[in-house]
């Protein structure tokens, strides 16, 4: 693989933003959509990168199968009240829509940094906007990104078992709106019909002791990019769980009355994604697997024999954080400061680097399949909301 | 080939052209008879004040608010995320 430099369209703002990527531009007014350079990939690596993306899927199956079995929600910090929702919506499998999987690629090895299992972004960038840049400048390459069509497919498969409207949920910025957009226009696309609502005004009718929209209307299935971890510490928590199985009847879904016991509302991303999402399971996947050539050694306890790592808090988001460890020294970020939920010790990884910069493969999956990558470029080793998106490339 | 065939958008694209602001609730603030109040009384919480959503009434202060549903209630979401920092990653 190599990082090459390219002349950016001339128009790339107006190109971008005409397709979904309005914040392509960070606050500092430096580019977030970086199209100065790109990463080009052989067929044989864009094969590797695929095939271990499913591999640590399967990992990632059998280490929730693990926890649950072994009682460790509480060893990650997950509220206890969450516990019985989860197992059963485990148990139940409700739909579950896509992930990302953060990798650490030097040309040779592998290996998984973590998983975004909740609420992952970057959605547009690596579906849309590099597929678009991609028919703009390199028509005749091919490139790891099937997204686009995987996720109406999925929605298609949904059609028959979801309740419409499908609401689309978000808070906060534009980058959140635009991917709950996105995944919304989808829905649309596979014949379903949609809504958006953002978080803080879905309504609690305690009358009906439901989940309702501003016309006070039943929420019955919704796709919320808003992390399960908070949504269970405000306010509206115990209403959510109260729609869930145990708490929640049996309820059947749509034309064939599908029998799986869902809840009377359909979460997704479902609440058991809190155990992927959690960086506690990286340990956990290390201690099932040892020594696993796309895992990197973990613990819960302390970094243990590593001298070199990076300290993750559980349940830590954008980089917030994180600090590196280099030989007993933090060399980026800081070891002061708590984590309520406490910290994941994960050996420092072999990274892709050029020109003084530092990539993630983000690695997505729709439906538990690889579907695709987005590329986020730092000047140091911690990926944050300031990383650029670098476009891929593979022939 | 492992790219999508067609990236097909309309949804998406006109998002990105209009980017309007969300659709605010209607709700009355009325006191515990359901007249409505000014909206300060709500926000000061003067005793029995409370928001009433999907109602109607004449629009002045006294008036009678009629069908409102006094059963919901909002805002029990999003507290965390409501800035800049969204819940994405």
């Amino acid at each position: 693989m190599r990082r090459l430099t390219v002349t950016p369209r001339t128009d790339w703002q107006t190109r971008v933003e005409r397709i979904g990527l309005t914040y392509h531009t960070l606050e500092d007014g430096t580019p977030y959509w970086d199209e100065t350079v790109y990463w080009e990939f052989s067929s044989f690596e864009i094969d590797r990168l695929e095939a271990a993306t499913a591999e640590i899927q399967r990992l990632a199956l059998a280490a929730g199968d693990a926890i649950l079995d072994q009682d460790r929600l509480s060893q990650m910090g997950i509220p206890a009240a969450a516990a019985p929702a989860i197992r059963a919506a485990w148990n139940a499998e409700p739909p579950a829509l896509y992930g990302r999987l953060d990798l650490a690629y030097d040309g040779t090895t592998i290996k998984l940094l973590e998983y975004n299992a909740d609420t992952p972004t970057g959605l547009v960038e690596a579906a849309v906007a590099q597929w678009y840049w991609l028919q703009d400048c390199f028509p005749d390459a091919d490139q790891f990104n099937s997204l686009h069509e995987k996720l109406i497919a999925k929605w298609k498969d949904l059609k028959d078992y979801v309740t419409t409207p499908v609401y689309f949920a978000n808070a906060g910025s534009d980058e959140d709106h635009m991917t709950a957009s996105y995944l919304r226009d989808t829905a649309e696309q596979a014949g379903l019909r949609t809504r958006h609502i953002a978080m803080s005004e879905i309504g609690w009718d305690s009358g009906h002791s439901r989940f309702v929209d501003l016309d006070n209307h039943a929420i019955q299935t919704l796709f919320k990019l808003y992390p399960w971890e908070w949504m269970l510490s405000e306010p509206f928590g115990a209403n959510a769980l109260s729609t869930l199985p145990p708490a929640s009847p049996l309820q059947q879904y749509g034309p064939r009355k599908d029998r799986r016991s869902w809840g009377s509302m359909l979460w997704i991303e479902p609440i058991w994604k809190m155990m992927w999402s959690n960086k506690a399971l990286l340990a956990i996947l290390w201690e099932l697997n040892p020594g696993h050539e796309l895992l990197l050694p973990a613990y819960l306890d302390g970094p243990r024999e590593l001298s070199s790592y990076v300290r993750k808090p559980l349940l830590g988001r954008e980089g917030a954080g994180i600090a590196v460890v280099k030989d007993g020294v933090a060399v980026e970020g800081s070891l002061t400061g708590e984590s309520a939920q406490g910290y994941v010790y994960q050996a420092l990884a072999s990274m892709g680097t050029a020109a003084g910069k530092t990539a993630v493969f983000g690695s997505w999956l729709v439906d538990g399949e690889p579907a695709g990558m987005g590329i986020r470029e730092s000047s140091g080793l911690i990926t944050n909301n300031t990383s650029r998106f670098v476009p891929h490339l593979f022939r | 080939m492992r790219k999508s065939k067609e990236v097909q958008l309309t949804l998406l694209a006109a998002m990105a052209l209009s980017m309007t602001a969300c659709r605010e609730p209607h709700r009355d603030c009325v006191d515990s008879q359901n007249h409505l109040l000014p909206d300060t009384g709500c926000q000061a919480g003067w005793g029995g004040a409370h928001y009433l959503y999907g109602g109607s009434s004449g629009g002045h202060i006294g008036d009678a608010v009629m069908g409102g549903s006094t059963s919901v209630s909002r805002g029990g979401f999003g507290g965390i995320g409501g800035g800049d920092g969204g819940g994405g990653e």
